[in-house]
């Protein structure tokens, strides 16, 4: 095949089909509740041992406290992926709180939490 | 002078058949309400993860077409272009993938160019495309060479490689549920390789097979897809990005880190390289041995169940 065709292919069927997919509603972020928190926090780390999970008004977002620490749970797409809180660094912007992981597989989630919710988050994720 | 003998390149051919494929699978799952699921920027890392394999393909392929001309030169043998030849470098081949695909789980160094094929928590004819951008660096065509020395031309060996790759798409679909018995006996099928994209611990390092799934059954690492637990798709530790970049280097970067790390034995150092993924100094990781022997102190009778034998 013609390297051109071939290009014209895989660039017009990767931009066809990620905007058929937008336009279909699958860019939606996962809607979290503390089941849903818990659960999938179970399905990262079956052997942590939940204390409280504290979810973020829009859902999107969760601090997990366990026996073994303090963790991260976001909505990452249609799922969710979670990392305990021992290495990372916490910056606030104007409209946000961003997290800042040291891990190349993780490197950052910004949080968008409400004016009552971020101090007390602020609170929850400093080291102890 | 150039060598006469010329086959298609099957891969390429069939990229309009795989876009053509995913828009009808996700036309199946939003028609039916079921049979898989998709996310945009899930289906876009593939995507693009899959053009970059081409890429790699066209840029980097003469490594192995020398290495296996090379080989070519040596062998006193020729098996011709019979379509029995072919048919029998087929199987063969899809041997030769069986005990690549494992390496490609037990080895790291060989992992961390299969891990991104791993890596989406979806299921679907997408996922099939997030193929590695470094498998040249594995070295992993030697275990092709005896496929050469064997009489098997290199371009039958690499034309009957795109064909197994291709039918492997197909599996990678939750549309398509069962298949006929004596089907899902012989052959690779999606319920079949949805247990090799497992997570679950009872589906760890199961069913490499690329087309017949008999390899698995001769080897034990069979599982079958149970019923009662459907596979929970991804990696152990699933990745917090969607950048192609990270994806496709992130356990090659976090390879290296750990075998420069201060402090170990030379003997540490190579098993950070070559040990089972999971492997750690100072047990502060778990390998999939681990992981199954702590799901086991957790429920004690799935004990002597598949994936626990």
């Amino acid at each position: 095949m013609p390297l051109h065709i071939l290009l014209l292919l895989v660039v017009g069927g990767i931009s066809a089909i990620t905007l058929l997919l937008h336009l279909l509603g699958k860019s939606r972020l996962a809607f979290l509740t503390v089941e849903d928190a818990r659960s999938a926090w179970h399905r990262h780390f079956p052997d942590d041992d939940i204390q409280d999970v504290t979810v973020a008004q829009n859902g999107h977002a969760a601090l997990v406290h366990t026996a073994q620490g303090p963790g991260l749970l976001w909505s990452f797409g249609a799922d969710t992926v979670a990392r305990h809180l021992h290495d990372f660094d916490l910056i606030e912007t104007p409209d946000h709180l961003r997290v800042i992981f040291h891990d190349f597989t993780a490197p950052r989630v910004s949080l968008h939490l409400t004016e009552t919710e971020r101090p007390l988050w602020q609170e929850l994720m400093a080291p102890t | 002078m150039t060598d006469p003998l010329h086959y298609p390149d099957v891969v390429q051919m069939a990229v309009p058949l795989f876009v053509a494929a995913v828009l009808f699978e996700l036309g199946w799952i939003v028609w039916r309400g079921r049979g898989g699921r998709y996310e945009t920027r899930d289906a876009l890392t593939s995507l693009v993860l899959g053009a970059g394999s081409v890429a790699e393909g066209i840029l980097l392929g003469f490594v192995a077409w020398g290495v296996f001309m090379w080989l070519w030169t040596l062998t006193p043998l020729d098996l011709g272009t019979s379509i029995w030849v072919v048919a029998a470098c087929f199987v063969l081949d899809d041997l030769r993938y069986y005990w690549v695909h494992r390496f490609g789980h037990r080895i790291r160094w060989v992992w961390a160019s299969h891990v991104n094929h791993h890596s989406s928590q979806h299921y679907n004819l997408t996922t099939a495309l997030r193929q590695t951008w470094t498998g040249t660096f594995t070295l992993m065509m030697i275990v092709r060479a005896p496929l050469v020395l064997l009489g098997f031309h290199p371009a039958m060996v690499l034309f009957v490689g795109g064909l197994n790759l291709i039918y492997q798409f197909w599996i990678h679909t939750e549309a398509i549920d069962k298949l006929p018995k004596w089907f899902e006996t012989v052959m690779n099928t999606p319920s079949h390789h949805r247990v090799h994209h497992g997570r679950n611990p009872r589906y760890l390092d199961a069913n490499y097979a690329g087309v017949f799934i008999v390899w698995d059954k001769l080897f034990g690492t069979f599982v079958p897809e149970l019923d009662g637990e459907k596979p929970d798709y991804g990696l152990v530790r699933n990745l917090g990005t969607f950048n192609p970049l990270r994806v496709v280097f992130h356990e090659w970067i976090g390879l290296f880190r750990d075998v420069v790390q201060p402090g170990l034995t030379l003997r540490q150092r190579l098993n950070y390289a070559f040990a089972p993924p999971g492997y750690s100094h100072d047990g502060s990781r778990d390998t999939s041995e681990g992981i199954k022997a702590k799901h086991l102190v957790r429920n004690p009778s799935d004990s002597g169940t598949p994936g626990f034998n």
